[in-house]
């Protein structure tokens, strides 16, 4: 017990560990002590003055948010002297602020307000004109500053500096006069910026999809899990007559989040009120779209089943899928007679790895080494951890391959796992974070992992793909060769690649796809687009019309996981809840739903989602044996991969947190955020081939062409290569996955260059 | 009898103080020499420690054991010369730096040598740009002549010097906005602990010490510590360079034993002017209170100026005849800390403009009623809640002439018009 030390507070002795902050102190005994500046996820500013408690022997009112309880010392928070600092404080702060409460987004959850309330004086004493800074200044795409409404307590600046470590936020000029502004009057753009509305304790940084929307007593709140990546943030949805308003972190999720939520989690959920979501199921008929009940829209799918049999027949369902949609899909595949079943429908071919660590054990790795797509741009909040690991506790960041994001904490860009593994030094705590696609890059990292802990060190490994549920996905048994529980299947069936192959060749005659968007994401476009053409019936299940939907037979309207209840499976393996924050327009219905109904009317029988609850539980904690990149899981292996070739440029495809065909491309009011079509290339392949940043060039590759691509000279992307952001329906860099392209039609600042050799 | 003595301000005048050679014949770098060569830095440390010596800058603090609380682990050190001399009324850095550049640095690499340092600054505040460039030519001067560098003769210690020159704003005065300022970062106070004896400059163990203080230490070690220590009162010994301005007929600075009068030092500066009347003098820069007649024999040290209720800061005296607009001068002093006020803590940053906003009316006779108690609760709102003691600098001066001349004050108000029944 000796790293606890007693204090008294008011009077209450109080037990806290040792170092713990006064301000934290009081709270174990409900005493607020008002804060402004002070934040628990930051460093202590010690500027707000809002804190002030008497210590007893000390002459002077000292801040409870910088000042560590030691054994018996008594503290007073609620003395007149005390009061009086507070009202003092809360009168300065009050002095030059504007009185617009009732048009302002943060009345009613306000703390200027709340302690005003409090602890404030009744009256203003003042006599002079209030001073006048600028209004609705326009911070970048996402943010807007009211600079008269700030109190000047720097969180934003201090959550940009020592969280994100961007440093775009910046304070200017001094005295009354100080302002926050952008460095260099650059438009902050974060992948994080949200936070600084939610870390705003005053309506000075407010939201611009959320602007004069609602007041928070409007609003009904609902506690879920976000499914727009794998890391599985926690959530607060906050709805008002069915529309999603805004979403909120979780203070608490300290397992996973940290109380951050990056800006595709928070802002884009328009997507779910999208005029563009479909609505009711649509047929296909005689190349035209016709709406269909969906009594009428079973039936056919029902006896589009019966008549191609198991054998004909293949299931691909996304990482959309929660945990209990992707149990029952495989269970009624597989009752159904057939184990063509697969959820990979991109390029990520593996989500459960065998030495997973927990979110927060990724902080604690002495070096971490990257391999793959950028977690700061495929699972952003998993990219605060490893810069905190970096910044905070020195951790050594090594990155494999080349990557368009500029990272803001220091890394060592190399081109293979060998040479990763000879940087890594004396670290005895090692995070392989790899993206889970290129099999072959997963086998050599997964041997590397093997070697390091032969020799004694602590290894933990984080597959950060592509889709949001994978991990639930491969535990559920959507797999071709393995079933629930990573249970080895005697015989295996078809993997996507080899479905999309069968289909191709006319094998294959009723092909489901359940929340996924394989046109835009899977590696081969050819034998996708002639596999797609060629099936003769094709379900989807979806949002929206997708580049995917457009091939499809029949689509059943889906819910979005804001609109069902159930469990997710994290990249960490943590179960997740989510629950149901606004109901589905129209006659949509959830996958599980859809199963249902095509199980009944094809006499498979499945379980009720309440009866597979436990076992859903249970395989979800369940973690298989999977080494990384194991070749009977992950099937064919890597990726296409070009040859070395001169004057041409290797494709690497890189995920951009706002890329995607569907919820990112079906969301207005995320519109602003949308990446434009971008090739990243290293200096010195620049400056050979006459490309200036900025500039506009054509990728022709033995594959096909991406127009119109902004260049973009990369610190981080290596001589040879050329990183694309995949995802976007406007230049389909999946396509080119791998492929050797050469740089045509070079068009810098209006001058047309004919580049590389291969004109148009 | 003049009390006026030369140590610092020796050789002033008479000789070019900013050619190393001269400097040298004067017997400068010879405690720097001997130092190096025969003491170690523990022996520094004690004639440091036992003569006495209160930092010079502002705050009084002992040098001695400000050294000490440097943490014995291993981490490198660095000794800072704060000359970003910027107190109202304070003058006297400035005149060290252009005068005798050498004496100040022989002070800095002494400091330095004594807390083990092998890395030295100098932050100059960027307005002293004459100073900067002397100083500049006189690290020149002592590099060339080996007193800056490796292996300084042949003892095997090194000592790097820089200097950096501020951008111009009060509060880099301040120690840990001065080490934000020099590290590059916008010049505002840290919040302590930590205090830059555990985590200074760039976050390692570190001295901040003032201009005059330093440069004392070489006459220290020359002479032995008992010389200065026996010099004025027990607790506040030593000389002292006073900058007097104001309403005296001679202002400048004046170097002389703590413990003379007040009355003493206005008349060393030729007392006021022909048929003016003595109202208040600030004894020791524009953070300060006032003193009045009734004070003019106190003892002009450390401690009877604080029990007085002000204090001798960095020793900048202000004195004020009966031509005084009180007012305005509360108006100059209030402005000058509103504008200086980095910003960060709520008390300064908007009691000093509330403060300043009303004494402009006052000064233009649009007070209203009730103004002038509001100068005094307002002022007394900021004090003592603040992060650094910037925003504990309006109400010293502000309140001790508010109390003393309410009537100034007073007549500045508006008439207030009272309807009656």
């Amino acid at each position: 017990m000796s790293d606890l030390i007693n204090v008294t507070i008011d009077g209450i002795n109080v037990q806290v560990p040792k170092g713990t902050l006064l301000v934290e102190a009081a709270k174990t005994i409900q005493h607020e002590i008002p804060v402004y500046c002070y934040h628990p996820k930051l460093k202590p500013a010690g500027l707000c003055r809002m804190c002030l408690v008497e210590i007893e022997k000390m002459p002077k009112l000292q801040i409870a948010c910088n000042t560590v309880a030691t054994d018996g010392m008594v503290v007073h928070t609620r003395s007149p002297q005390v009061t009086d600092a507070r009202r003092s404080v809360l009168e300065f702060l009050l002095v030059n602020h504007p009185l617009d409460c009732p048009i302002c987004d943060k009345g009613g959850e306000c703390d200027l307000q709340d302690f005003a309330m409090a602890y404030g004086p009744g009256a203003s004493r003042t006599a002079d004109p209030k001073t006048r800074k600028p209004k609705a200044v326009d911070l970048g795409p996402t943010i807007v500053l009211d600079k008269e409404r700030c109190i000047l307590c720097y969180r934003c600046v201090r959550f940009d500096d020592e969280i994100t470590q961007e440093r775009s936020l910046v304070q200017v000029e001094r005295g009354n006069g100080a302002m926050i502004a952008t460095a260099s009057d650059r438009p902050y753009e974060s992948n994080f910026s949200g936070n600084v509305t939610e870390l705003c304790p005053v309506g000075a940084l407010t939201s611009k999809t959320y602007r004069f929307k609602s007041r928070p007593w409007d609003l009904h709140r609902t506690k879920t899990t976000c499914t727009q990546c794998s890391v599985g943030c926690q959530q607060f949805v906050d709805e008002r007559h069915t529309n999603i308003l805004r979403t909120m972190s979780n203070p608490h999720d300290d397992d996973v989040s940290e109380g951050w939520l990056c800006d595709r989690g928070r802002y884009n959920v328009g997507f779910v009120n999208d005029e563009r979501r479909i609505t009711t199921p649509l047929y296909k008929h005689q190349g035209q779209w016709v709406q269909v009940p969906w009594d009428d829209a079973i039936a056919l799918w029902a006896k589009a089943l019966r008549d191609a049999g198991p054998a004909a027949s293949g299931f691909i369902g996304g990482g959309r899928l929660l945990n209990e949609e992707a149990y029952l899909l495989q269970h009624f595949a597989r009752q159904f007679g057939s184990d063509n079943i697969d959820w990979r429908a991109g390029r990520q071919r593996q989500a459960t790895s065998n030495a997973g660590g927990s979110v927060a054990d990724l902080e604690t790795a002495q070096a971490i080494v990257v391999v793959g797509d950028s977690p700061a741009e495929s699972a952003p909040i998993l990219d605060l951890r490893i810069i905190k690991a970096v910044h905070h506790f020195g951790a050594k960041l090594i990155r494999v391959g080349s990557t368009d994001h500029a990272t803001p904490v220091p890394q060592m860009v190399l081109a293979g796992v060998e040479e990763a593994m000879a940087n890594i030094g004396a670290a005895e705590r090692i995070a392989l974070v790899w993206d889970g696609t290129d099999a072959a890059l997963g086998r050599t990292l997964g041997a590397a992992a093997q070697a390091l802990r032969a020799a004694g060190k602590t290894v933990f490994t984080y597959i950060p793909g592509e889709a949001a549920n994978a991990r639930g996905a491969e535990a559920m048994g959507l797999h071709p060769a393995f079933g629930p529980g990573y249970r080895k299947l005697e015989r295996a069936g078809l993997d996507s690649a080899a479905m999309l192959s069968a289909a191709a060749e006319g094998q294959l005659k009723a092909l489901a796809i359940f929340g996924a968007n394989p046109v835009l994401h899977f590696g081969d476009r050819e034998l996708l687009e002639k596999a797609l053409t060629r099936v003769p019936f094709l379900a989807l299940s979806e949002l929206f019309m997708t580049q995917t939907a457009e091939f499809a037979t029949l689509i059943l309207p889906a819910k979005a996981a804001y609109e069902k209840s159930g469990t997710t499976t994290n990249l960490a393996g943590s179960i997740l809840n989510l629950s149901e924050s606004i109901i589905g327009p129209g006659e949509t219905r959830s996958d599980c739903e859809i199963i249902a109904l095509l199980a009944e009317a094809l006499g498979v029988d499945v379980p009720s989602v309440d009866a597979i609850r436990e076992t859903v539980e249970s395989l979800a904690a369940s973690c298989g044996d999977v080494p990384l990149g194991d070749a009977a899981w992950c099937g064919a292996g890597s990726l296409p991969r070009g040859a070395g070739a001169k004057q041409r440029l290797r494709i690497v495809v890189a995920p951009h947190i706002f890329a995607g065909g569907g919820s990112s491309a079906h969301d207005i009011s995320a519109a602003a955020l949308r990446p434009k079509p971008a090739v990243s290339i290293s200096p010195r392949d620049a400056a050979q081939l006459g490309v200036s940043d900025g500039a506009f060039v054509d990728l022709c590759g033995y594959r096909g062409t991406l127009r119109d691509l902004t260049v973009r000279i990369g610190r981080h992307v290596l001589d040879g290569e050329a990183v694309v952001i995949e995802g976007l329906p406007e230049a389909p860099a999946g396509a080119l996955l791998g492929d050797l392209v050469e740089i045509a039609r070079i068009r810098n600042a209006g001058r047309e260059l004919v580049g590389g050799g291969v004109g148009e | 009898m003049s009390k006026v003595v030369k140590v610092l301000t020796q050789g002033i005048g008479e000789h070019n103080l900013r050619d190393i050679e001269v400097f040298r014949k004067q017997g400068g770098y010879a405690q720097y020499e001997r130092a190096l060569r025969e003491l170690g830095a523990a022996d520094v440390l004690d004639i440091v420690k036992k003569s006495g010596l209160r930092g010079r800058g502002g705050a009084g603090f002992p040098t001695g054991m400000k050294w000490s609380f440097l943490p014995n682990d291993g981490r490198p050190r660095y000794m800072v010369c704060n000359c970003d001399e910027a107190e109202p009324g304070t003058f006297k850095d400035h005149m060290l730096l252009l005068e005798t550049p050498h004496q100040v640095l022989e002070g800095i690499l002494l400091g330095a040598y004594g807390i083990g340092s092998h890395h030295a600054f100098i932050y100059i505040r960027g307005e002293l740009k004459a100073g900067y460039e002397v100083m500049r030519a006189a690290v020149e001067q002592a590099r060339a002549a080996g007193l800056i560098g490796k292996n300084l003769f042949g003892t095997g210690y090194d000592l790097e010097f820089t200097i950096h020159r501020g951008a111009g704003a009060y509060i880099c005065g301040e120690e840990t906005a001065l080490l934000n300022s020099l590290e590059g970062k916008r010049g505002e106070p840290r919040l302590k602990p930590p205090f830059p004896a555990i985590a200074g400059l760039y976050a390692q163990p570190t001295v901040v010490n003032n201009v005059e203080t330093l440069a004392y230490i070489p006459y220290i070690l020359k002479n032995g510590p008992e010389w200065f220590a026996q010099v004025g009162p027990e607790r506040s010994p030593g000389y002292k360079v006073v900058s007097i301005s104001g309403h005296v007929r001679k202002p400048g600075n004046y170097e002389v034993p703590l413990g003379v009068t007040i009355r003493e030092l206005l008349e060393e500066a030729g007392g006021l002017r022909e048929g003016r009347t003595f109202m208040a003098v600030q004894p020791g820069g524009g953070s300060s209170a006032c003193l009045f007649e009734e004070h003019l024999d106190l003892s002009y040290d450390f401690d009877t100026m604080a029990n007085a209720g002000t204090m001798l800061g960095s020793a900048a005296m202000v004195f004020f005849d009966d031509t005084t607009d009180f007012v305005q001068a509360a108006l100059s002093l209030v402005r000058f800390f509103a504008h200086e006020s980095c910003g960060q803590c709520t008390p300064c940053r908007e009691g000093g403009h509330w403060l300043e906003q009303m004494l402009e009316r006052l000064v233009h006779a649009q007070g209203v009623a009730g103004d002038v108690d509001m100068l005094l609760a307002i002022s007394g709102q900021m004090t003592g809640r603040n992060l650094c003691p910037l925003g504990d600098s309006v109400e010293p001066f502000l309140a001790s002439v508010v109390k003393r001349f309410r009537d100034q004050f007073l007549a500045r108000v508006k008439p207030t018009l009272v309807v009656v029944g």
